[in-house]
Protein backbone atom coordinates (compact mmCIF):
# COMPACT_ATOMS: atom_id res chain seq x y z
CA UNK A 1 0.00 0.00 0.00
CA UNK A 2 2.92 2.19 0.75
CA UNK A 3 3.73 2.22 -2.91
CA UNK A 4 0.86 2.73 -4.23
CA UNK A 5 0.31 5.87 -1.93
CA UNK A 6 3.95 7.00 -3.39
CA UNK A 7 3.12 6.59 -6.85
CA UNK A 8 -0.32 8.44 -6.20
CA UNK A 9 1.56 11.58 -4.61
CA UNK A 10 3.75 11.83 -7.75
CA UNK A 11 1.46 11.56 -9.82
CA UNK A 12 -0.79 14.69 -7.10
CA UNK A 13 2.30 17.05 -6.82
CA UNK A 14 2.09 16.92 -11.02
CA UNK A 15 -0.78 17.21 -11.69
CA UNK A 16 -0.99 13.96 -13.87
CA UNK A 17 -4.75 12.88 -14.31
CA UNK A 18 -4.03 10.03 -16.12
CA UNK A 19 -1.36 8.98 -13.84
CA UNK A 20 -3.35 9.31 -10.64
CA UNK A 21 -5.63 7.33 -12.02
CA UNK A 22 -3.58 4.28 -12.83
CA UNK A 23 -2.93 4.10 -9.08
CA UNK A 24 -6.51 3.00 -9.01
CA UNK A 25 -6.48 0.68 -12.02
CA UNK A 26 -7.35 -2.91 -11.16
CA UNK A 27 -5.43 -4.26 -14.39
CA UNK A 28 -5.43 -8.07 -13.49
CA UNK A 29 -4.17 -9.30 -16.52
CA UNK A 30 -1.30 -7.16 -17.21
CA UNK A 31 -0.34 -6.35 -13.07
CA UNK A 32 -1.33 -9.13 -10.81
CA UNK A 33 1.13 -9.59 -8.80
CA UNK A 34 1.89 -5.88 -7.95
CA UNK A 35 -1.89 -5.73 -7.34
CA UNK A 36 -1.87 -8.87 -5.11
CA UNK A 37 1.15 -7.30 -3.12
CA UNK A 38 -1.30 -4.46 -2.88
CA UNK A 39 -3.95 -6.70 -1.37
CA UNK A 40 -1.27 -8.50 1.03
CA UNK A 41 0.03 -5.39 2.14
CA UNK A 42 -2.12 -5.60 5.80
CA UNK A 43 -5.46 -6.63 7.23
CA UNK A 44 -8.52 -4.23 7.04
CA UNK A 45 -7.66 -2.50 10.24
CA UNK A 46 -4.00 -1.95 9.67
CA UNK A 47 -4.57 -0.63 6.16
CA UNK A 48 -7.59 1.54 7.36
CA UNK A 49 -4.23 3.03 10.20
CA UNK A 50 -1.90 3.25 7.26
CA UNK A 51 -4.04 5.07 5.61
CA UNK A 52 -4.91 7.72 7.67
CA UNK A 53 -1.32 7.91 8.35
CA UNK A 54 -0.24 8.15 4.77
CA UNK A 55 -2.84 11.27 3.92
CA UNK A 56 -3.61 12.90 7.62
CA UNK A 57 -0.63 12.21 10.04
CA UNK A 58 2.85 11.98 7.97
CA UNK A 59 3.45 15.91 8.02
CA UNK A 60 6.90 15.00 6.73
CA UNK A 61 5.13 14.31 3.24
CA UNK A 62 2.25 16.85 2.97
CA UNK A 63 0.99 17.59 0.04
CA UNK A 64 -0.61 20.32 -0.97
CA UNK A 65 -3.92 19.61 -0.08
CA UNK A 66 -6.74 20.47 2.19
CA UNK A 67 -7.25 17.81 4.74
CA UNK A 68 -10.66 17.82 4.14
CA UNK A 69 -9.68 16.71 0.65
CA UNK A 70 -6.81 14.18 2.29
CA UNK A 71 -9.70 12.36 4.21
CA UNK A 72 -11.29 12.32 1.10
CA UNK A 73 -8.71 10.50 -1.02
CA UNK A 74 -7.92 8.20 2.61
CA UNK A 75 -11.80 6.96 1.73
CA UNK A 76 -11.05 5.78 -1.96
CA UNK A 77 -8.05 4.15 -1.02
CA UNK A 78 -9.88 2.36 1.70
CA UNK A 79 -12.55 1.22 -0.52
CA UNK A 80 -10.37 0.31 -3.33
CA UNK A 81 -8.21 -1.81 -1.32
CA UNK A 82 -11.09 -3.50 -0.34
CA UNK A 83 -12.57 -4.13 -4.26
CA UNK A 84 -9.21 -5.32 -4.85
CA UNK A 85 -9.82 -7.92 -2.41
CA UNK A 86 -13.14 -9.04 -3.92
CA UNK A 87 -11.44 -8.93 -8.07
CA UNK A 88 -8.48 -10.42 -6.67
CA UNK A 89 -11.21 -13.04 -5.25
CA UNK A 90 -13.19 -13.49 -8.20
CA UNK A 91 -9.87 -13.71 -10.28
CA UNK A 92 -8.62 -17.03 -8.21
CA UNK A 93 -5.22 -15.70 -7.55
CA UNK A 94 -5.36 -15.19 -3.84
CA UNK A 95 -3.44 -17.75 -1.81
CA UNK A 96 -6.48 -18.63 0.59
CA UNK A 97 -9.63 -19.61 -1.83
CA UNK A 98 -12.01 -17.21 -0.36
CA UNK A 99 -15.43 -17.61 -2.55
CA UNK A 100 -16.94 -14.55 -4.21
CA UNK A 101 -18.68 -13.65 -6.79
CA UNK A 102 -18.47 -10.81 -9.59
CA UNK A 103 -21.64 -8.90 -7.69
CA UNK A 104 -19.96 -8.87 -4.86
CA UNK A 105 -16.92 -7.13 -6.84
CA UNK A 106 -19.53 -5.26 -8.67
CA UNK A 107 -21.11 -3.68 -5.68
CA UNK A 108 -17.48 -3.25 -3.84
CA UNK A 109 -16.49 -1.36 -7.16
CA UNK A 110 -19.95 0.52 -6.65
CA UNK A 111 -18.79 1.88 -3.11
CA UNK A 112 -15.41 3.05 -4.75
CA UNK A 113 -17.21 4.96 -7.27
CA UNK A 114 -19.27 6.55 -4.85
CA UNK A 115 -16.67 7.41 -3.09
CA UNK A 116 -15.00 9.04 -5.60
CA UNK A 117 -18.17 10.81 -6.26
CA UNK A 118 -17.90 11.97 -2.95
CA UNK A 119 -14.57 13.82 -3.45
CA UNK A 120 -16.16 16.01 -5.82
CA UNK A 121 -19.32 17.10 -4.52
CA UNK A 122 -18.02 16.96 -0.79
CA UNK A 123 -13.83 17.00 -0.41
CA UNK A 124 -13.14 19.66 -2.86
CA UNK A 125 -11.31 17.34 -5.95
CA UNK A 126 -10.05 19.71 -8.36
CA UNK A 127 -10.71 18.96 -11.88
CA UNK A 128 -7.28 17.51 -13.51
CA UNK A 129 -8.42 14.40 -11.27
CA UNK A 130 -11.42 13.10 -12.92
CA UNK A 131 -9.41 10.51 -14.97
CA UNK A 132 -10.30 8.91 -11.68
CA UNK A 133 -13.85 9.23 -12.34
CA UNK A 134 -13.13 7.57 -15.84
CA UNK A 135 -11.41 4.18 -14.67
CA UNK A 136 -14.28 3.97 -12.13
CA UNK A 137 -17.09 4.39 -14.30
CA UNK A 138 -14.82 2.13 -16.92
CA UNK A 139 -14.27 -0.58 -14.58
CA UNK A 140 -17.94 -0.46 -13.14
CA UNK A 141 -19.95 -1.09 -16.48
CA UNK A 142 -17.01 -3.99 -16.74
CA UNK A 143 -17.93 -5.80 -13.24
CA UNK A 144 -21.68 -5.51 -13.90
CA UNK A 145 -21.70 -7.02 -17.57
CA UNK A 146 -20.05 -9.80 -15.31
CA UNK A 147 -21.98 -9.71 -12.43
CA UNK A 148 -25.40 -10.41 -14.75
CA UNK A 149 -23.29 -12.81 -17.17
CA UNK A 150 -22.38 -14.89 -14.00
CA UNK A 151 -25.56 -15.09 -12.23
CA UNK A 152 -27.12 -15.76 -15.70
CA UNK A 153 -24.73 -19.09 -16.08
CA UNK A 154 -25.76 -20.06 -12.73
CA UNK A 155 -29.30 -19.59 -12.64
CA UNK A 156 -29.16 -18.03 -8.95
CA UNK A 157 -32.03 -16.03 -10.14
CA UNK A 158 -34.03 -18.28 -10.94
CA UNK A 159 -34.18 -19.88 -7.56
CA UNK A 160 -34.40 -16.97 -5.26
CA UNK A 161 -36.71 -14.65 -7.22
CA UNK A 162 -39.94 -15.96 -7.59
CA UNK A 163 -42.25 -13.33 -6.55
CA UNK A 164 -45.10 -11.82 -8.30
CA UNK A 165 -43.13 -8.91 -10.46
CA UNK A 166 -40.84 -11.45 -11.28
CA UNK A 167 -39.08 -10.03 -14.96
CA UNK A 168 -36.63 -11.91 -16.37
CA UNK A 169 -35.36 -9.68 -18.74
CA UNK A 170 -34.70 -7.18 -15.85
CA UNK A 171 -33.45 -9.71 -13.44
CA UNK A 172 -30.44 -10.50 -16.54
CA UNK A 173 -28.91 -7.00 -16.64
CA UNK A 174 -29.85 -6.19 -12.68
CA UNK A 175 -26.35 -5.35 -12.24
CA UNK A 176 -25.66 -3.11 -15.33
CA UNK A 177 -29.45 -1.68 -14.77
CA UNK A 178 -27.98 -0.51 -11.67
CA UNK A 179 -24.91 0.77 -12.97
CA UNK A 180 -26.48 3.00 -15.58
CA UNK A 181 -27.77 4.47 -12.52
CA UNK A 182 -24.28 4.89 -11.38
CA UNK A 183 -22.89 6.03 -14.75
CA UNK A 184 -25.62 9.28 -14.90
CA UNK A 185 -24.13 10.27 -11.57
CA UNK A 186 -20.98 10.48 -12.97
CA UNK A 187 -22.53 12.47 -15.61
CA UNK A 188 -24.50 14.58 -14.00
CA UNK A 189 -21.87 15.13 -11.77
CA UNK A 190 -20.08 16.61 -14.86
CA UNK A 191 -22.85 17.90 -16.25
CA UNK A 192 -23.53 20.50 -13.46
CA UNK A 193 -20.43 22.08 -12.45
CA UNK A 194 -20.64 25.74 -12.65
CA UNK A 195 -16.82 26.59 -12.54
CA UNK A 196 -15.20 28.21 -15.02
CA UNK A 197 -14.38 25.88 -18.36
CA UNK A 198 -10.91 25.89 -17.26
CA UNK A 199 -11.47 23.93 -14.11
CA UNK A 200 -14.53 22.55 -14.91
CA UNK A 201 -15.28 18.77 -14.39
CA UNK A 202 -17.67 19.64 -17.86
CA UNK A 203 -14.11 18.02 -19.31
CA UNK A 204 -15.28 14.72 -18.18
CA UNK A 205 -18.93 15.16 -19.90
CA UNK A 206 -17.83 13.01 -22.83
CA UNK A 207 -16.00 10.41 -21.39
CA UNK A 208 -19.06 10.11 -19.03
CA UNK A 209 -21.66 9.88 -22.06
CA UNK A 210 -19.58 7.47 -24.32
CA UNK A 211 -20.00 4.75 -21.08
CA UNK A 212 -23.63 5.57 -21.24
CA UNK A 213 -24.14 5.05 -24.66
CA UNK A 214 -22.19 1.72 -24.37
CA UNK A 215 -24.30 0.57 -21.39
CA UNK A 216 -27.86 1.43 -22.90
CA UNK A 217 -26.85 -0.02 -26.16
CA UNK A 218 -26.32 -3.35 -24.33
CA UNK A 219 -29.73 -2.62 -22.36
CA UNK A 220 -31.34 -2.15 -25.84
CA UNK A 221 -32.43 1.47 -24.42
CA UNK A 222 -31.99 3.91 -27.37
CA UNK A 223 -34.55 5.80 -25.98
CA UNK A 224 -32.35 6.54 -23.12
CA UNK A 225 -29.78 7.33 -24.71
CA UNK A 226 -31.44 9.98 -27.18
CA UNK A 227 -32.78 11.45 -23.70
CA UNK A 228 -28.49 11.82 -22.79
CA UNK A 229 -27.88 13.85 -26.06
CA UNK A 230 -31.18 16.18 -25.29
CA UNK A 231 -29.91 16.86 -21.69
CA UNK A 232 -26.66 17.30 -23.98
CA UNK A 233 -28.00 19.86 -25.99
CA UNK A 234 -29.81 21.87 -23.66
CA UNK A 235 -26.39 22.64 -22.07
CA UNK A 236 -23.96 22.96 -25.21
CA UNK A 237 -23.58 26.85 -24.54
CA UNK A 238 -21.40 26.60 -22.21
CA UNK A 239 -19.81 23.55 -22.77
CA UNK A 240 -15.92 23.57 -24.20
CA UNK A 241 -15.67 22.95 -27.54
CA UNK A 242 -16.26 19.63 -28.83
CA UNK A 243 -13.38 19.48 -31.12
CA UNK A 244 -10.88 20.30 -28.12
CA UNK A 245 -11.72 16.72 -26.46
CA UNK A 246 -9.43 13.97 -26.94
CA UNK A 247 -10.53 12.30 -29.93
CA UNK A 248 -10.76 9.29 -28.93
CA UNK A 249 -13.59 10.61 -27.18
CA UNK A 250 -15.15 12.20 -30.06
CA UNK A 251 -14.58 9.29 -32.16
CA UNK A 252 -16.42 7.62 -29.91
CA UNK A 253 -19.21 9.56 -29.41
CA UNK A 254 -19.94 10.27 -32.96
CA UNK A 255 -20.46 6.82 -33.98
CA UNK A 256 -23.03 6.32 -31.04
CA UNK A 257 -24.85 9.90 -31.99
CA UNK A 258 -24.55 8.30 -36.12
CA UNK A 259 -26.28 5.03 -34.93
CA UNK A 260 -29.29 6.55 -32.77
CA UNK A 261 -29.84 8.73 -35.84
CA UNK A 262 -29.78 5.80 -38.58
CA UNK A 263 -32.14 3.76 -35.96
CA UNK A 264 -34.32 6.58 -36.32
CA UNK A 265 -34.04 6.57 -40.00
CA UNK A 266 -32.41 9.74 -40.01
CA UNK A 267 -29.84 8.73 -42.87
CA UNK A 268 -28.79 12.52 -43.40
CA UNK A 269 -28.08 13.32 -39.80
CA UNK A 270 -26.78 9.78 -38.84
CA UNK A 271 -24.06 10.10 -42.25
CA UNK A 272 -22.55 13.17 -41.17
CA UNK A 273 -21.66 11.88 -37.76
CA UNK A 274 -20.36 8.08 -38.75
CA UNK A 275 -18.49 10.35 -41.69
CA UNK A 276 -17.02 12.53 -38.68
CA UNK A 277 -16.17 9.65 -36.72
CA UNK A 278 -14.94 7.61 -39.49
CA UNK A 279 -12.24 10.72 -40.61
CA UNK A 280 -11.10 11.34 -37.05
CA UNK A 281 -10.87 8.03 -36.20
CA UNK A 282 -7.31 6.23 -35.54
CA UNK A 283 -6.00 4.45 -38.97
CA UNK A 284 -5.01 1.50 -37.18
CA UNK A 285 -8.90 0.80 -35.14
CA UNK A 286 -9.43 -1.60 -37.75
CA UNK A 287 -12.62 -3.02 -36.09
CA UNK A 288 -13.78 0.46 -34.76
CA UNK A 289 -13.58 1.42 -38.77
CA UNK A 290 -15.26 -1.83 -39.56
CA UNK A 291 -18.41 -0.81 -37.20
CA UNK A 292 -18.84 2.83 -38.17
CA UNK A 293 -18.94 1.44 -42.02
CA UNK A 294 -21.06 -1.23 -40.87
CA UNK A 295 -23.49 1.61 -40.51
CA UNK A 296 -22.08 4.23 -43.23
CA UNK A 297 -22.38 1.85 -46.16
CA UNK A 298 -26.44 1.82 -46.00
CA UNK A 299 -26.60 5.36 -45.01
CA UNK A 300 -24.51 6.49 -48.41
CA UNK A 301 -26.63 3.68 -50.14
CA UNK A 302 -29.83 5.95 -49.40
CA UNK A 303 -28.58 9.46 -49.40
CA UNK A 304 -26.62 9.47 -52.25
CA UNK A 305 -26.86 6.69 -53.82
CA UNK A 306 -22.97 5.36 -53.89
CA UNK A 307 -21.70 2.22 -52.98
CA UNK A 308 -18.46 1.26 -51.60
CA UNK A 309 -15.58 0.76 -53.96
CA UNK A 310 -13.39 -2.71 -53.58
CA UNK A 311 -10.58 0.14 -52.21
CA UNK A 312 -12.50 1.09 -49.08
CA UNK A 313 -13.60 -2.47 -48.56
CA UNK A 314 -10.39 -4.34 -48.93
CA UNK A 315 -8.71 -4.07 -45.60
CA UNK A 316 -12.34 -5.11 -43.99
CA UNK A 317 -12.94 -8.58 -44.80
CA UNK A 318 -15.54 -9.37 -42.88
CA UNK A 319 -17.38 -6.02 -44.48
CA UNK A 320 -16.72 -7.52 -47.74
CA UNK A 321 -18.70 -10.35 -46.67
CA UNK A 322 -21.59 -7.80 -45.79
CA UNK A 323 -22.07 -6.08 -49.01
CA UNK A 324 -20.31 -7.04 -51.48
CA UNK A 325 -23.01 -9.13 -52.88
CA UNK A 326 -25.47 -7.08 -52.09
CA UNK A 327 -23.72 -3.76 -53.66
CA UNK A 328 -22.63 -6.49 -56.78
CA UNK A 329 -26.47 -7.57 -57.28
CA UNK A 330 -27.75 -3.46 -57.14
CA UNK A 331 -25.12 -2.13 -59.30
CA UNK A 332 -26.10 -5.12 -62.37
CA UNK A 333 -29.55 -3.96 -61.52
CA UNK A 334 -30.04 -7.76 -60.50
CA UNK A 335 -33.18 -8.19 -58.37
CA UNK A 336 -32.97 -11.97 -58.35
CA UNK A 337 -29.51 -11.58 -56.80
CA UNK A 338 -30.16 -8.76 -54.61
CA UNK A 339 -32.77 -11.13 -53.05
CA UNK A 340 -30.74 -13.54 -52.88
CA UNK A 341 -28.02 -11.52 -50.96
CA UNK A 342 -30.88 -9.92 -48.47
CA UNK A 343 -31.79 -13.36 -47.39
CA UNK A 344 -28.37 -14.94 -47.05
CA UNK A 345 -27.35 -12.11 -44.95
CA UNK A 346 -30.59 -11.84 -43.17
CA UNK A 347 -29.61 -13.10 -39.72
CA UNK A 348 -25.99 -10.74 -39.50
CA UNK A 349 -28.42 -7.56 -41.41
CA UNK A 350 -31.40 -8.11 -38.69
CA UNK A 351 -28.40 -8.24 -35.72
CA UNK A 352 -26.56 -5.18 -36.78
CA UNK A 353 -30.15 -2.99 -37.51
CA UNK A 354 -29.22 -2.69 -40.85
CA UNK A 355 -31.92 -4.88 -42.58
CA UNK A 356 -34.35 -2.83 -43.03
CA UNK A 357 -31.95 0.16 -44.39
CA UNK A 358 -30.67 -2.33 -47.12
CA UNK A 359 -33.72 -3.67 -47.34
CA UNK A 360 -34.62 -0.19 -49.59
CA UNK A 361 -31.58 -0.45 -51.73
CA UNK A 362 -34.18 -2.70 -53.69
CA UNK A 363 -35.40 0.69 -55.32
CA UNK A 364 -31.79 1.39 -56.55
CA UNK A 365 -31.58 -1.97 -57.85
CA UNK A 366 -34.41 -1.92 -59.90
CA UNK A 367 -33.50 2.01 -60.98
CA UNK A 368 -30.81 0.17 -62.52
CA UNK A 369 -32.57 -2.27 -64.36
CA UNK A 370 -35.24 0.29 -65.45
CA UNK A 371 -31.80 2.81 -67.00
CA UNK A 372 -30.52 -0.22 -68.67
CA UNK A 373 -34.29 -0.56 -70.41
CA UNK A 374 -33.44 3.08 -70.94
CA UNK A 375 -30.34 2.90 -72.49
CA UNK A 376 -31.11 -0.13 -74.57
CA UNK A 377 -33.64 1.18 -76.58
CA UNK A 378 -30.77 3.17 -78.10
CA UNK A 379 -31.60 6.88 -80.29
CA UNK A 380 -33.83 8.22 -82.16
CA UNK A 381 -33.46 7.65 -85.95
CA UNK A 382 -33.47 10.79 -88.22
CA UNK A 383 -32.18 13.61 -85.94
CA UNK A 384 -28.83 13.71 -88.54
CA UNK A 385 -26.38 16.21 -86.80
CA UNK A 386 -27.95 17.86 -83.90
CA UNK A 387 -26.99 15.91 -80.88
CA UNK A 388 -28.82 12.48 -80.50
CA UNK A 389 -32.43 12.33 -78.75
CA UNK A 390 -32.59 8.61 -77.05
CA UNK A 391 -36.27 7.07 -77.18
CA UNK A 392 -38.19 8.35 -74.92
CA UNK A 393 -41.39 6.34 -74.99
CA UNK A 394 -40.47 2.94 -73.89
CA UNK A 395 -43.58 0.25 -73.65
CA UNK A 396 -44.29 -1.22 -70.49
CA UNK A 397 -43.94 -4.52 -71.54
CA UNK A 398 -40.04 -3.77 -72.39
CA UNK A 399 -40.01 -2.68 -68.29
CA UNK A 400 -41.86 -5.92 -67.69
CA UNK A 401 -39.95 -8.26 -69.72
CA UNK A 402 -36.65 -6.84 -67.77
CA UNK A 403 -38.08 -7.27 -64.51
CA UNK A 404 -39.25 -10.50 -65.61
CA UNK A 405 -35.80 -11.61 -66.70
CA UNK A 406 -33.93 -10.36 -63.44
CA UNK A 407 -36.47 -11.06 -61.25
CA UNK A 408 -36.67 -14.65 -62.20
CA UNK A 409 -40.52 -14.81 -62.14
CA UNK A 410 -43.27 -13.89 -63.59
CA UNK A 411 -44.96 -10.47 -62.86
CA UNK A 412 -48.25 -8.98 -64.42
CA UNK A 413 -48.47 -5.72 -66.05
CA UNK A 414 -50.37 -4.01 -63.39
CA UNK A 415 -47.97 -4.40 -60.82
CA UNK A 416 -45.38 -3.74 -63.31
CA UNK A 417 -46.93 -0.33 -63.40
CA UNK A 418 -47.05 -0.48 -59.67
CA UNK A 419 -43.22 -0.61 -59.35
CA UNK A 420 -42.54 2.19 -62.31
CA UNK A 421 -45.42 4.46 -60.46
CA UNK A 422 -43.29 3.79 -57.28
CA UNK A 423 -40.23 5.13 -59.03
CA UNK A 424 -40.92 7.70 -60.50
CA UNK A 425 -43.35 9.03 -57.15
CA UNK A 426 -39.82 8.45 -55.38
CA UNK A 427 -37.67 10.66 -57.82
CA UNK A 428 -35.73 7.99 -59.40
CA UNK A 429 -37.25 7.77 -62.31
CA UNK A 430 -38.63 10.77 -64.38
CA UNK A 431 -41.83 10.83 -66.33
CA UNK A 432 -45.66 9.51 -66.48
CA UNK A 433 -47.46 6.40 -67.60
CA UNK A 434 -49.58 6.18 -70.11
CA UNK A 435 -51.76 3.38 -69.24
CA UNK A 436 -54.04 2.89 -72.01
CA UNK A 437 -51.60 3.20 -74.58
CA UNK A 438 -49.47 1.13 -72.57
CA UNK A 439 -45.94 2.59 -72.55
CA UNK A 440 -43.98 5.63 -70.18
CA UNK A 441 -42.86 8.63 -71.81
CA UNK A 442 -39.63 9.35 -69.84
CA UNK A 443 -38.34 13.25 -69.59
CA UNK A 444 -35.94 13.80 -72.63
CA UNK A 445 -33.49 15.59 -70.00
CA UNK A 446 -32.80 13.44 -66.78
CA UNK A 447 -34.53 10.09 -66.98
CA UNK A 448 -33.12 9.00 -64.19
CA UNK A 449 -31.85 12.21 -61.82
CA UNK A 450 -28.37 12.00 -60.77
CA UNK A 451 -27.15 9.41 -63.40
CA UNK A 452 -26.12 10.92 -66.36
CA UNK A 453 -29.49 10.23 -68.63
CA UNK B 1 -28.34 -22.11 -18.85
CA UNK B 2 -25.21 -23.80 -20.44
CA UNK B 3 -25.87 -27.06 -20.58
CA UNK B 4 -23.00 -29.49 -18.97
CA UNK B 5 -22.76 -31.83 -21.65
CA UNK B 6 -21.63 -29.46 -24.01
CA UNK B 7 -18.98 -27.27 -22.78
CA UNK B 8 -18.38 -24.15 -24.50
CA UNK B 9 -14.83 -22.95 -25.52
CA UNK B 10 -15.58 -19.71 -22.76
CA UNK B 11 -17.09 -21.84 -19.95
CA UNK B 12 -13.68 -23.03 -18.18
CA UNK B 13 -11.30 -19.42 -18.76
CA UNK B 14 -14.37 -17.83 -16.85
CA UNK B 15 -14.73 -20.21 -13.84
CA UNK B 16 -12.43 -18.01 -11.55
CA UNK B 17 -10.51 -21.42 -10.09
CA UNK B 18 -8.31 -21.82 -12.76
CA UNK B 19 -8.26 -18.61 -14.44
CA UNK B 20 -4.52 -17.40 -14.67
CA UNK B 21 -3.17 -14.55 -16.07
CA UNK B 22 -2.73 -15.97 -19.90
CA UNK B 23 -5.91 -16.95 -19.75
CA UNK B 24 -7.59 -14.35 -18.99
CA UNK B 25 -5.94 -13.11 -22.17
CA UNK B 26 -7.54 -15.93 -23.96
CA UNK B 27 -10.59 -14.70 -22.38
CA UNK B 28 -10.24 -10.74 -23.93
CA UNK B 29 -10.15 -12.45 -27.61
CA UNK B 30 -12.76 -14.88 -27.23
CA UNK B 31 -14.48 -11.69 -25.91
CA UNK B 32 -13.00 -9.67 -29.46
CA UNK B 33 -14.98 -12.64 -30.90
CA UNK B 34 -17.77 -12.37 -30.25
CA UNK B 35 -20.14 -10.75 -32.43
CA UNK B 36 -21.15 -7.20 -31.07
CA UNK B 37 -21.11 -3.75 -32.06
CA UNK B 38 -19.94 -2.50 -28.99
CA UNK B 39 -17.18 0.03 -29.96
CA UNK B 40 -13.84 -0.54 -28.64
CA UNK B 41 -11.75 1.47 -26.36
CA UNK B 42 -9.11 2.87 -28.19
CA UNK B 43 -5.54 2.11 -26.82
CA UNK B 44 -4.33 5.66 -26.82
CA UNK B 45 -6.62 8.75 -25.54
CA UNK B 46 -5.88 11.02 -28.21
CA UNK B 47 -3.87 11.07 -31.60
CA UNK B 48 -2.68 13.80 -34.36
CA UNK B 49 -4.15 14.53 -37.42
CA UNK B 50 -1.58 12.88 -39.20
CA UNK B 51 -2.88 9.71 -37.54
CA UNK B 52 -6.93 10.12 -39.02
CA UNK B 53 -7.76 7.83 -41.09
CA UNK B 54 -8.67 11.29 -43.11
CA UNK B 55 -4.67 11.45 -43.18
CA UNK B 56 -4.45 8.19 -44.28
CA UNK B 57 -6.84 8.47 -47.32
CA UNK B 58 -5.16 11.24 -48.10
CA UNK B 59 -1.50 9.97 -47.99
CA UNK B 60 -2.86 7.50 -50.51
CA UNK B 61 -4.35 8.81 -52.77
CA UNK B 62 -1.96 10.11 -55.20
CA UNK B 63 -4.63 11.17 -58.52
CA UNK B 64 -5.37 13.93 -57.32
CA UNK B 65 -9.16 14.63 -56.58
CA UNK B 66 -10.80 14.42 -53.07
CA UNK B 67 -10.00 10.97 -51.01
CA UNK B 68 -13.73 10.26 -50.88
CA UNK B 69 -13.92 9.75 -55.11
CA UNK B 70 -12.06 6.90 -54.73
CA UNK B 71 -13.96 5.19 -51.91
CA UNK B 72 -17.32 5.23 -52.93
CA UNK B 73 -18.81 4.76 -56.29
CA UNK B 74 -21.94 5.27 -58.29
CA UNK B 75 -24.34 2.74 -57.61
CA UNK B 76 -24.90 2.01 -61.58
CA UNK B 77 -22.49 0.01 -63.71
CA UNK B 78 -22.31 1.65 -67.14
CA UNK B 79 -20.01 -0.77 -68.96
CA UNK B 80 -20.47 -3.93 -68.12
CA UNK B 81 -22.18 -5.65 -71.72
CA UNK B 82 -24.69 -3.33 -72.03
CA UNK B 83 -25.13 -4.94 -75.68
CA UNK B 84 -25.41 -8.29 -74.36
CA UNK B 85 -27.96 -7.03 -72.03
CA UNK B 86 -29.93 -5.38 -74.98
CA UNK B 87 -30.06 -8.71 -76.62
CA UNK B 88 -31.01 -10.54 -74.14
CA UNK B 89 -34.02 -8.05 -73.47
CA UNK B 90 -34.67 -8.32 -77.24
CA UNK B 91 -34.93 -12.53 -76.93
CA UNK B 92 -37.12 -11.79 -74.14
CA UNK B 93 -39.66 -9.61 -75.74
CA UNK B 94 -39.81 -11.94 -78.54
CA UNK B 95 -40.85 -14.64 -76.32
CA UNK B 96 -43.51 -12.39 -75.04
CA UNK B 97 -44.87 -11.43 -78.36
CA UNK B 98 -44.80 -15.15 -79.32
CA UNK B 99 -46.79 -16.46 -76.62
CA UNK B 100 -49.29 -13.29 -77.50
CA UNK B 101 -49.72 -14.69 -81.14
CA UNK B 102 -50.31 -17.98 -79.81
Amino acid sequence: MDSLIKEFKTAYADQLGNDLAKTLTPDVPNNAAQLLSVWESGNSQSIKDDLKFLFVRDKSARLNMSSDEAVGWQEIYYSYWKALGEILAAEGLRKSRVKTSWTSVYEAWKELTSQIIRGYTNHEFENWTIPCLYIAGKYMRLYAMRADAERGNNGDDMVTNFQDDFDPETEKHKSLEDCARQLNRIFNLCLSDRAPLAESRKWGIYYAINLLFKTYFKLNSAALSKNVLRVLSAGRGDMPDFESFPKSQQVTFKYYEGVLAFLEENYEEAEKHLTLAWLLCHKGATRNMELILTYLIPCHLLTTHTLPSEKLLAPFPRLQALFLKLATAIKKGDLRGFHQALQEGEEEFVKRRIYLTLERGRDIALRNLLRKVFIAGGFLEGAGGEAQVRRTRIPVSEFAAAIRMSGGQDIDTDEVECLLANMIYKNLMKGYIAHERGFVVLSKNGAFPGTGV
Amino acid sequence: MASTSTPKPDEKSSTPADSKPEQSQNNKTAGALEEDDEFEDFPVEDWPAEETEAANQQGNNTSGGTAADHLWEESWDDDDTSDDFSAQLREELKKVDAAKRR
